[in-house]
């Protein structure tokens, strides 16, 4: 069964919970630069969580001249192959939304749904990132765009 | 000189592999004596790692086509109507049906221990080669050391690079001995982009780089760093930019900014969206 | 001629054969090798006199410029033809003479005549000269009879008779079988069955398929290719096409060493003719095959030699060789099968079809069959290009045709298979050549070099020569043979000049066992089979060299010192005249002497001495003579 990572934008309330759990189960540190989930605050109590919408057509897969990238069956995410990427950065500039990260040493980071489990989903307070399957979560043809369902 | 049978059988016997009910579309060979099952077409190399047997490399990288250069990943292959063991190496040699593999066989432990022992005596003051030499047994060379020691093993993986990403801006030039990377003529190549990839994947470092706000060097060549339209931040050269611009279909917008600046507008996207209902 | 058919063609070569049948010819070499002598001058006065007297139509006489005769240690070399006369060492200044004396008079010129040195007889007919005698000229069967640049002469001769018959009614499998009956195998160093190769190419699948022609002689000392090339481009010509027909290709490529000018010159205007013919094309004698053929002219390295770099060289990438574990039949140039033959190979498989899988399989050993070409080069009297059945002895290859050591001197070695092959003892001179048995004895058949060796050779330097060779050709690609080849020279050069120690041999041994299993190609592969023949064969040189810092044959220079024996000297100056480093003084009739600082043990002295009168001594043992007491 398809499941979707669905952010609601209206209920993240820039808290950052969602960037220490991220990086915090991909490193040791915990530091915030290390999250591939990055909440663009607007202001102190608002913010637009941003991570690897998983494109169906994704410019980062097409570009990678390495083959670096590609569909993960299990967890339907874009995985990056450790042992494939030479650190070009191609993806990072490739992605149109930011949402591939270059770290320290010329390595590059991603949303890769931690396998199936995304980490930072329990770790929301409001619920603002779920992992639902596709039926619940879709509302519309683009699978991609925040809905605005209300807050019950 | 006429290879005996009992060369063969001092090495670990294999069991027999069993013709297996498999699906088609899978070979069934036996790695260590172990039965192991690979999609035709797979590398040794590749089966036994699937398998959780490690083979070493040094040439070896998943994402270029093998090179069976190093010679590191040899490993001895036979079949029951072979007399005397071939040693293949592991990364270009494909899976075939019934074959019997021995990763770590005596003269294949020698070998591989010769192979480093002559890389050591190339690069003696390179500490990636001395710490893969110390971990199959070998602290100094016995061989004469290289009278112009140097940290490149001629791998070729920054060559091989090179051209699979498309600036094709170094190759390996001479013959021999004399063989080493370099750009055309040994002049600063008009073909490098300066995105360092070629650094990246050296094992041993060997490619001297500097990055700086103002430039990338490398090869010679200084590189003027494009700034983020939006904060000013560097992170491409302006080559890169123009190369991949001509060669894809990524908006030369996309190229010029920088993640986070792209993350801030995806953001404001949303933001106005979501606004509008 | 442009014949439209297998019957047409047929007739046409008998016409043309007949035409020619009863007109005297003289036949001047113009191989390399004589034309280095000035034969291309021999050849123009040749046809200036005949011009001028008017022999030509008075004679119905026909001059021509021809490949290498064999005898290259004669050269420049001239046949007359019916009579099947050889004039040697043909200068400018005898070209007259020959004209009107043999010519026209019939009478022969002894000067020009082969001295047979066993006895002092002139011998005055090619069939009569040993040299000649023991051979049996089959891939070379046209060199030295045709103009290699005149279709009709090598159609007349032959030419392309065989493909006439492959064509006129046999199918692919009929050659296919033909070729295996013959039990033809790769003249180019491996002995692989050539109906094998080519039963893998016409399975593999795919309709695109290639023929091509390995044309890059590199094996120091070899020249049979060139010869080939030069003097019967044809031979390789029909071969080839033949070799199409049965394996399913329609193009092919010859991939001719750069350094070989003529033979891209001959070649090509080969190429030019047959297309012209329409024996290259489509629908080849109105068979309905159509194959062409084109020349790639080689990378400059000798590895390009080596299969699947000649491949990578042709797809005009670097000539660097590949992991062969697929073989090229199934995927080769272009990833397409591809089946890849030597010169001499393919020069055999017209007259295979000619004369019949049975007249080869007839001659040579039970499993190589056939004849082979060698180039006879050393210390030999006879030096040249010889082709004999497999399985004629080394003894009667060096003595027999060779005619012995030069200067009588003993006998030490002959090597044979280039720098993948090994140096073989006077205890194996009764060996056959066959391609088993020389690999049995720790050489190899290789591509034809055979390089005679005497006393004066030290085998410690030998294989250190191959070394160094193969040293400056490796491609550099695979660690075991750049950097193996690198160490074992410096470790040969350790030997040779004298620090050299037990345990030396010992790095040598297992540093040779690791180039042999792990190199890429056969170029490291092979590359310590010289130093463990020598090995094998000269232990107790490499030992002498170890233990007492002595070279027995006097060559290492670091090892060995030249004094003059003053009793045996008598002042005829030789040496003096030899000497390259004026190091030696004495007056005419007096007793001359060695200066030990200004020599520099070349030896040139003692090769000039007629009368023994300079000796050679390891340099140790000079040394502490000479310490003061």
């Amino acid at each position: 069964m398809e499941q979707i990572f669905r952010v609601s934008v209206e209920r993240c309330i820039a808290c950052g919970k969602c960037e220490l759990a991220c990086a915090f189960s991909h490193g040791r540190d915990g530091l915030p630069a290390a999250s591939r989930i990055r909440v663009v605050r607007q202001g102190s109590e608002r913010g637009i969580p941003l991570t690897c919408l998983q494109c169906h057509d994704a410019a980062c897969v097409a570009i990678c001249p390495m083959l670096a990238l590609s569909r993960d069956p299990q967890s339907g995410a874009v995985r990056l192959s450790e042992t494939r990427c030479v650190r070009c950065g191609l993806c990072v500039a490739a992605c149109p939304f930011g949402n591939m990260l270059p770290e320290k040493g010329g390595r590059v980071a991603k949303c890769d749904l931690c396998g199936g489990t995304p980490r930072c989903v329990p770790f929301c307070p409001t619920a603002a990132l779920e992992f639902l399957p596709a039926e619940l979560a879709l509302r519309g043809p683009d699978a991609c765009r925040p809905q605005d369902t209300p807050l019950t | 000189m006429i290879p005996t049978p009992q060369a063969a059988s001092r090495e670990p016997r294999a069991e027999a592999v069993r013709a297996a009910p498999t699906s088609p579309g899978t070979v069934v060979l036996c790695i260590d004596g172990r039965t192991v099952r690979a999609r035709p077409g797979t590398s040794l190399l590749e089966a036994a790692g699937a398998a959780g047997i490690e083979i070493p490399t040094l040439c070896h990288h998943e994402g270029l086509e093998p090179y069976g250069g190093c010679r590191l990943c040899v490993v001895d292959v036979s079949r029951e109507a072979w007399g005397e063991p071939r040693m293949v190496t592991a990364c270009l040699y494909p899976a075939e049906e019934g074959l019997s593999v021995f990763t770590a066989s005596e003269r294949v432990l020698a070998v591989r221990r010769e192979i480093l022992e002559l890389l050591l005596a190339r690069c003696p003051e390179s500490p990636p080669i001395r710490r893969l030499a110390r971990e199959h047994g070998i602290v100094e060379s016995g061989y004469r050391r290289n009278p112009e020691p140097t940290d490149c093993i001629l791998c070729g993986l920054c060559t091989r690079l090179c051209d699979q990403l498309g600036p094709a801006a170094i190759s390996l030039v001479g013959r021999g001995i004399g063989r080493e990377v370099a750009p055309p003529f040994h002049e600063p190549p008009p073909d490098c982009i300066g995105c360092l990839a070629c650094a990246a994947i050296c094992p041993t470092g060997h490619i001297r780089f500097s990055v700086s706000d103002s430039g990338t060097t490398i090869w010679g060549r200084t590189f003027a760093r494009l700034r983020c339209p939006t904060c000013g931040r560097s992170h491409l050269t302006a080559a890169e930019v123009d190369f991949w611009a001509a060669r894809t279909q990524v908006a030369r917008a996309d190229l010029e900014r920088c993640d986070a600046c792209k993350r801030a507008v995806t953001a404001e996207t949303i933001a106005r969206l979501t606004a509008a209902g | 001629m442009r014949p439209a058919s297998v019957a047409e063609f047929k007739a046409i070569a008998a016409a043309t054969r007949q035409a020619r049948e009863s007109r005297r010819e003289v036949r001047i070499c113009c191989g390399t090798g004589c034309l280095a002598n000035g034969a291309a001058g021999v050849a123009e006065a040749f046809a200036a006199e005949l011009t001028a007297r008017g022999l030509r139509t008075a004679l119905n006489l026909h001059d021509k410029r021809t490949g290498c005769h064999g005898f290259c240690d004669r050269g420049p070399l001239v046949a007359i033809e019916p009579e099947g006369i050889l004039y040697t060492r043909v200068k400018v200044a005898d070209v007259a003479a020959i004209c009107e004396q043999t010519l026209a008079r019939g009478e022969i010129l002894e000067p020009l005549l082969y001295r047979d040195p066993a006895g002092g007889r002139r011998i005055a007919y090619t069939r009569e000269i040993p040299f000649y005698a023991g051979q049996r000229r089959v891939a070379l069967r046209n060199i030295g009879r045709i103009d290699p640049t005149d279709l009709d002469d090598a159609v007349a001769h032959g030419a392309y008779a065989g493909l006439a018959r492959a064509l006129g009614g046999m199918s692919a499998e009929a050659v296919l079988d033909e070729i295996e009956r013959a039990g033809l195998r790769g003249r180019g160093g491996a002995g692989f069955s050539t109906a094998r190769k080519w039963r893998a190419a016409r399975a593999a699948a795919g309709t695109r398929k290639y023929v091509l022609c390995n044309g890059d002689e590199g094996d120091p000392g070899a020249f049979k290719d060139r010869s080939l090339m030069e003097g019967d481009p044809h031979a390789v010509i029909e071969g080839m096409i033949v070799g199409a027909y049965a394996v399913g290709a329609r193009e092919g490529v010859i991939y001719v060493r750069d350094e070989y000018p003529l033979a891209v010159v001959h070649l090509t205007r080969a190429l030019e003719a047959a297309r012209a013919a329409g024996l290259l094309g489509e629908n080849i004698l109105g068979s309905g095959f159509a194959f062409d053929l084109r020349i790639s002219r080689g990378g400059g390295a000798f590895v390009c030699g080596e299969s699947s770099a000649l491949m990578r060289s042709l797809e005009g990438k670097v000539g660097e060789p590949r992991a062969k574990y697929v073989h090229a039949t199934a995927r080769g140039l272009f990833e397409l099968p591809t089946v890849l033959n030597n010169v001499e190979t393919w020069a055999h498989v017209g007259a295979i079809l000619a004369d019949g899988a049975d007249v080869f399989a007839a001659l040579g050993t039970a499993r190589s069959r056939g004849t082979k070409a060698f180039s006879l080069v050393g210390k030999v009297k006879n030096t040249g290009l010889v082709e004999l059945p497999m399985g004629t002895t080394l003894r009667e290859i060096v003595f027999g045709i060779g005619g012995g050591i030069l200067g009588d001197r003993p006998f030490k070695a002959v090597q044979t298979g280039g720098p993948s092959g090994g140096c073989l003892p006077a205890a194996c001179l009764d060996l056959p050549v066959d391609y088993e048995r020389l690999a049995e004895a720790g050489s190899m058949m290789g591509s034809g070099g055979m390089i005679v060796m005497d006393d004066r050779t030290c085998m410690v330097d030998v294989a250190r020569y191959f070394l160094r060779f193969l040293a400056e050709e490796s491609c550099g690609k695979c660690v075991p043979c750049r950097e193996g080849l690198q160490q074992m020279l410096r470790l040969f050069d350790d030997l040779t000049a004298g620090v050299g120690t037990s345990a030396t041999l010992g790095r040598i041994e297992a540093l040779g066992r690791t180039m042999r299993l792990a190199s890429l190609c056969e170029l490291g592969r092979t590359a310590a089979n010289p130093v463990l023949s020598t090995l094998r064969y000269f232990r107790d040189e490499y030992l002498a060299h170890i233990e007492r810092r002595a070279c027995p044959a006097g060559i290492c220079r670091a090892l060995t010192v030249y004094e003059i024996a003053a009793e045996r000297c008598n002042g005829c100056q030789a040496c003096l005249r030899a000497c390259p480093a004026e190091a030696v003084t004495g007056a005419r009739k007096g007793v001359h002497t060695i200066d030990p600082q200004r020599c520099i043990a070349c030896g040139a002295c003692y090769d000039a001495c007629p009368s023994q009168a300079v000796r050679f001594r390891p340099r140790t043992e000079a040394l502490t003579e000479r310490r003061p007491a």
